[in-house]
């Protein structure tokens, strides 16, 4: 809901570094016609297609927590202290366009949204907020902590892209199949956006929050737990 | 033991990531069947289902005649159900079978010949379109109806692995193959329980019903169809203004703030 508060404008931002906002608009499939005689891969087995359900759950639950957390902060910053306001636009922006990635994802291959969704909008709303009430040092931190957890999510499943999905072709060839090389390209670039955030939140004084260790380790206990429930319920 | 066992099973194939067929070879086995359509088991119970069910019902005795037309030796009985385990509220597995296969074929031959990723999203037949013809599917067993209903609902193995999960299957394909709005929170689950609810009043209306080409059962279903989509559009116009007033209110305490 708020998403749509936010006008999404990816064309003339000032504060824009990647252009991988660009390269993955729209990353599924767009071949809808195959030929006969293209190799086709095997299917995917259950523990396959078990793992890519969770992984876009889980990632589009994430992905909307991250787009409330930054509502969040910009809702209490954007104002008070103008000089975060384009930095904190420009990170809301790119989740919100990972956030929409993943939505289509998610209705695309059939996934099951999260049943706790409700309460990751609630919680991540506050979140946001609430650390950007103690000071704009303690949202950074809340970044930091945020996004050094899912940095790390992110490639636990980025390892297990590329371990798991050696399938078989007609053609006697074996390899990944388009739809999920696209889909660790889409996890890749996510990733590179949310590390890049981290060190944005490093470079706005995080470290200097006041209980720094309190908020962080916090913070990232709650996220872990986040991500635990998300992938099941 | 049994409830976690049951409930693996339910979930095992229940509405999982679904990759796309373009790309992948066309798999062996209709799932969650364990074979596919030139397999014997398909041939046997998809004539049981065309011809005997409706004189005999759903009984092994639909099955045995289906077995002697395509010449194979009524035996053979024991090993269309074995993919089943004996169960003690059903009086054979072969019939468990055959009531799983009405469900799982229909539900593939509802959506058949539809693609979401081809087709542009107007061209795609409307969610009551689906519904309708799905009842329709029913209507030469229709007399059987009832039987059948009361076997899916006794409460067993058959219920938790395959009616209920069928039947959420059945509303997810509809909604996934119609031109209808699909969503990202619990507007998801409430939008597939709805449909599902609304299945399963018009299938019970129809086993009772007795007019004329079941008529009243369609007409039932078009009403009820239309009554729960109107509920969620009471619920999302409360929402919206609902919204819509906090929004404007922190807006005007903002204001406020900001004149000092």
């Amino acid at each position: 809901m708020l998403s749509r508060v936010s006008v999404f404008k990816p064309v003339g931002r000032a504060f824009s570094v990647l252009s991988s906002l660009r390269i993955t608009e729209h990353t599924p499939a767009k071949k809808t016609e195959k030929p006969e005689h293209v190799p086709r891969c095997e299917n995917l087995s259950d523990a396959q297609t078990a793992f890519l359900d969770r992984v876009i759950r889980v990632d589009q639950a994430g992905e909307l927590g991250a787009d409330y957390i930054y509502a969040g902060q910009y809702f209490v910053l954007a104002h008070r202290y103008p000089h975060l306001k384009p930095v904190l636009k420009h990170m809301w922006d790119q989740e919100v366009h990972h956030h929409n990635t993943f939505n289509n994802l998610q209705l695309k291959r059939r996934v099951r949204p999260s049943l706790l969704t409700p309460l990751w909008k609630v919680g991540a709303f506050a979140m946001g907020a609430g650390t950007a009430l103690i000071s704009p040092e303690a949202a950074m931190a809340c970044t930091e902590a945020v996004e050094t957890v899912i940095g790390r999510h992110y490639n636990g499943q980025l390892r297990n892209l590329a371990n798991q999905f050696d399938l078989k072709r007609t053609d006697g060839t074996r390899g990944p199949s388009e739809e999920i090389k696209s889909l660790t390209s889409t996890i890749r670039n996510f990733r590179d956006d949310e590390l890049e955030h981290l060190d944005t939140a490093i470079k706005h004084d995080s470290y200097m929050a006041v209980p720094y260790t309190v908020i962080t380790e916090g913070i990232k206990t709650v996220c872990r737990v986040a991500i635990w429930s998300a992938e099941r319920i | 033991m049994f409830c976690r066992n049951v409930a693996r099973n339910g979930c095992k194939f229940h509405r999982l990531y679904h990759s796309n067929p373009i790309e992948h070879v066309k798999p062996l086995h209709i799932k969650p069947l364990t074979y596919g359509k030139q397999s014997p088991q398909y041939k046997v119970l998809s004539l049981a289902l065309l011809e005997y069910v409706p004189k005999h019902g759903f009984s092994e005795r639909s099955i045995v005649e289906s077995l002697n037309k395509l010449g194979y030796p009524s035996s053979m009985v024991s090993s269309i159900g074995a993919s089943n385990s004996p169960s003690f509220f059903h009086s054979s597995t072969a019939v468990m079978e055959l009531v799983k296969f009405q469900l799982v074929d229909k539900r593939y031959r509802l959506t058949e010949g539809i693609n979401p990723d081809v087709t542009s999203r107007y061209k795609l037949p409307s969610l009551e379109h689906l519904l309708l013809k799905r009842l329709e599917m029913d209507k030469l067993i229709g007399g059987q109806l009832a039987d059948l209903m009361s076997q899916l609902a006794v409460p067993s193995r058959l219920l938790f692995e395959t009616a209920i999960p069928e039947l959420h299957r059945l509303s997810d394909d509809m909604i996934y193959f119609s031109n209808e709005e699909d969503h990202h929170d619990s507007a998801w689950y409430a939008k597939r329980l709805a449909v599902s609810s609304t299945y399963i009043g018009s299938k019970l209306f129809m086993a009772q019903d007795k007019s004329h080409d079941f008529k009243e059962t369609f007409a039932f279903a078009k009403e009820k169809l239309h009554k729960v989509m109107r509920l969620g559009e009471y619920y999302n116009n409360t929402e919206e203004f609902a919204w819509y007033t906090l929004m404007s209110t922190v807006n005007l305490v903002k204001s406020q703030l900001a004149r000092g």
